[in-house]
């Protein structure tokens, strides 16, 4: 059974009967990354946010905006775009044609996903200023609010970013935005060592250069550098002189290939039943080690330290040695059968104890995050 | 009293030169930046994590009361030890343990004051972002606690955003390692969570930041008005024009005159108000954004905008803002420092409302504040040796913050709201918030022993408070 509440309201009660039921929920936006995380288990109802998509406030010249958790990131770009304003998270699962095929930004800021210019712009916890989540107590708690400097009360908003729906519901997002820059230009180098990529993207790194966007991707045969600038025609023109090794890509060459680079996991994943993608927080200096002992594609966000595998049997996946490594994407069954997390640390006892805060019974989205939360 | 005991086992565990109990000596650590007051039965100084972990240990066995110090230069009152007890001062816990420029991180001490950090680094062509006034004297592991701000914040964030992992003991002594030098550790961001948690959930004793690369060009404008609307309007418009400064600042009159006649920053004695812009990145961007400025300025009346010309001139301009309380301190008895928020927009009305509290309490209110991200600081002058005037100053103080929350704003945007502001915080949020907050402050810490009465109103924590509510200077 699935229900779509039409309120923040409505969802808070619905999830209050599922706890006095005791009924096991399984919490999602448009359920664009099913295979994201560990296996939810059997549920007896599922709760979507998607009717939730409404824009609540927006002030263009405060630089804010608050969403309904159902909104599709692609609408809500399109909305801000009208006024040269944007969320720069670039997350994957947003460049579909069907609306209800596109991920909602309750999903993403759940999942956490971000994309290449978190260099510049950082992720979600750099982005929304506040949120109301609903507890299967059935309460809905407000945190933050619609200012970008705020630190009246605990950042509870934090929690829910990454939680997978593990402990609450975001019902409404706000987010703090930043002004599209004048135009953008893409810089593409390709490279037949790890070496000699490396070597690139540390020069990019040292230099005074501020790139929206520093990936790599892991090819056959090689590696290709490609960076992100944004800025007035004289800021794109010294980044033209600075990287006069590099390929200049524009307009909608440019688009295609940051297109790609964002939706290179629905891609693979699409093509590849059996595939997995695994993911690697690394340092920047460890991020060409890892890259180079994947035997298969991969990409990273070189900037920021955030390596992505893609192995086209889940079967043969492989951890690097260096780096915390988790499988993100895999095939049902593989991911009820393996370990998909690096071993928790000390601090897992009290993540445990907040999940057994908000819910004592392991009702909500039970088993997807880390630990099996 | 601290129990015998528990004396005997800091006694042994740091020396006798590694803590304070004498009365004269309890005096220096019962204050902070902000007006309350409260006297600590002890202050440790700890050498390590691990003697901080073990005094916690200690504190945890004989059930006292703890509040973790930096520098004390905090604006809400948030290391005054208002049950008593332990004062864990991390004076001597000041060493940067690790600089990684490859990975373009530093892992430091709590007790690591911020300016030292961009001082080890800038030299190799780094900085560390977030940027108090108080950054030649408060530490880091303040820092985290109240997640403190800067003017530079407006285009990097606040501490929550360079802060990517923390040591910390839990109130029973458990060791606790959360986050990384690496992005996006697995599970609850608990980092996220402690930082701005005010010292009340765990006590930090390490911390990752994340460091970056100085700008190739830095600007310096002052843009000088005859009306504080005009100058308030500026803002908006710099905003409207996708301009994005790494600072505004703004200083009305009364300012400015304090300001100038202590530092002699070269502030102009009869305008309204001036705008502080400052302008960092590539020579290119700098250098359109400057005459943009210009343009902005003097499209909302600016009578005159001055660019600074050379890094003398930048750093006097400068002066003149990170002083400013000290110039306050030259001319007024007391004061009394908000630190509301409101949304950008809201800046001009918001400006007219404190000169209208101002008029109706009959005290002089300055504003010197972060006007590019709506952070205001008004500043209340008064005298509290005359009978009264603190309460004026606090009753004005309340109703500025009640006007930025019916703006949609916040009663505190970098300041914390530590106990000067625990009641207030009660109009800010629903019920169901505060009572979440609650229930995270217990969860961490059942006994209520870690900075205890702060950040919840009174009869949502979960203590009843030795040392009474309210300002006794």
């Amino acid at each position: 059974m699935t229900i779509v509440p039409g309120s923040a309201e409505e969802l808070a009660e619905c999830l209050a009967e599922a706890n006095a039921r005791n009924r096991q929920v399984t919490v999602c936006g448009n359920s664009t990354k099913d295979r994201m995380g560990g296996p939810i288990s059997p549920s007896d109802v599922t709760i979507s946010t998607r009717a939730l998509n409404q824009v609540l406030q927006y002030n263009p010249r405060d630089l804010t905006i608050s969403v309904g958790a159902g909104i599709s990131y692609c609408e809500l770009s399109g909305i801000l775009a009208e006024h040269r304003q944007m969320i720069p998270l670039d997350p994957p699962f947003s460049d579909r044609a069907s609306i209800s095929q596109r991920a909602t930004i309750g999903g993403i800021v759940a999942a956490n996903t971000s994309g290449p210019r978190r260099r510049l712009y950082g992720s979600a916890r750099d982005m929304v200023i506040g949120m109301t989540f609903a507890t299967l107590e059935g309460k809905l708690i407000r945190a933050g609010g619609m200012v970008v400097k705020n630190v009246a009360g605990l950042d509870m908003g934090k929690l829910m970013i990454g939680s997978f729906g593990t402990l609450a519901v975001m019902t409404s997002l706000n987010f703090r935005l930043h002004p599209m820059p004048a135009g953008t230009r893409t810089f593409v180098q390709d490279f037949e060592q790890m070496a000699g990529v490396m070597a690139a993207r540390d020069e990019v790194l040292k230099s005074r250069l501020q790139p929206a966007a520093i990936d790599i991707l892991k090819m056959v045969g090689g590696y290709r550098l490609a960076i992100q600038a944004g800025g007035s025609p004289a800021v794109l023109d010294r980044y033209s002189r600075e990287l006069v090794r590099a390929r200049v890509r524009e307009g909608a060459e440019e688009d295609v290939l940051w297109r790609d680079i964002r939706e290179a996991t629905p891609q693979f994943l699409r093509e590849h039943e059996n595939g997995a993608v695994v993911r690697v927080s690394c340092l920047l200096s460890d991020l060409g080690r890892v890259l180079e002992a994947w035997p298969v594609q991969a990409s990273a966000r070189a900037g920021s330290g955030v390596c992505y595998g893609y192995f086209e049997q889940a079967a043969e996946l492989r951890h690097p040695a260096t780096g915390t490594s988790a499988v993100e994407f895999a095939p049902q069954g593989f991911r009820e059968s393996t370990e998909l997390w690096p071993r928790p640390g000390n601090d897992f006892a009290m993540m445990k104890k907040i999940k057994d805060m908000f819910d004592p019974r392991g009702l909500l989205n039970r088993g997807r995050l880390y630990g099996r939360i | 009293m601290i129990a015998t005991g528990a004396l005997q086992q800091i006694d042994k565990l740091l020396g006798p030169r590694g803590y304070l109990d004498s009365a004269d000596d309890l005096k220096l650590y019962e204050y902070d930046g902000s007006v309350d007051k409260a006297l600590p039965e002890l202050v440790v100084f700890p050498r390590s994590a691990e003697d901080a972990a073990e005094l916690v240990r200690i504190a945890h066995l004989h059930r006292i009361p703890i509040v973790g110090r930096g520098a004390g230069t905090g604006l809400s009152g948030g290391v005054i030890a208002r049950a008593g007890g332990i004062v864990i001062s991390f004076a001597r816990m000041n060493r940067i343990v690790e600089i990684d420029l490859a990975n373009e991180r530093a892992v430091l001490e709590p007790g690591v004051v911020n300016l030292e950090i961009t001082q080890a680094v800038e030299r190799d062509g780094y900085f560390y972002a977030p940027d108090p006034s108080s950054q030649k004297a408060c530490t880091i592991g303040g820092n985290v606690a109240e997640n403190a701000g800067g003017p530079h914040t407006l285009a990097y964030g606040v501490t929550t955003n360079h802060v990517l992992g923390l040591e910390t003991v839990l109130p029973d002594g458990t060791p606790m390692s959360i986050g990384g030098k690496a992005p996006d550790m697995p599970g609850y961001d608990l980092t996220g969570l402690l930082t701005g948690s005010e010292g009340t959930m765990a006590l930090v004793t390490g911390i990752i930041v994340r460091l970056m690369r100085q700008p190739e060009l830095v600007k310096t404008l002052l843009a000088i008005y005859d009306t504080v609307d005009d100058c308030a309007d500026s803002v908006a418009e710099i905003t409207a024009r996708v301009i994005t400064p790494a600072a505004v600042e703004m200083l009305d009159g009364v300012m400015l005159r304090m300001v100038e006649e202590a530092t002699h920053a070269g502030y102009p004695m009869d305008a309204a108000a001036v705008l502080l812009i400052e302008l960092e990145g590539l020579k290119e961007a700098v250098e359109e954004q400057a005459e943009q400025i210009v343009d902005a300025c003097k499209c909302c009346r600016a009578r005159e905008v001055r660019i600074a010309r050379s890094a003398i001139e930048r750093e006097l301009l400068w002066k003149g803002r990170k002083n400013a309380f000290g110039a306050v301190g030259r001319v007024s008895p007391s004061y009394y420092v908000q630190d509301g928020v409101v949304p950008r927009t809201k800046v001009a009305p918001t400006l007219r409302e404190i000169h209208r509290i101002s008029e109706k309490y009959g005290l002089t209110i300055s504003n010197i504040f972060h006007a590019g991200d709506g952070n205001m600081h008004p500043i209340i002058l008064f005298n509290h040796h005359k009978p009264g005037e603190l309460v004026r100053a606090k009753a004005a103080g309340d109703e500025i913050l009640r006007f930025c929350i019916a703006q949609g704003g916040s009663i505190t945007g970098e300041h914390g709201v530590g106990m000067e502001k625990m009641e207030l915080i009660a109009a800010q949020f629903p019920e169901e918030t505060l009572d979440m907050i609650a229930r995270f402050k217990r969860l961490f810490d059942p006994e209520c022993r870690l900075n205890p009465g702060k950040m919840l109103p009174t009869g949502k924590g979960c203590m009843e408070i030795r040392q009474p509510v309210g300002m006794q200077i």
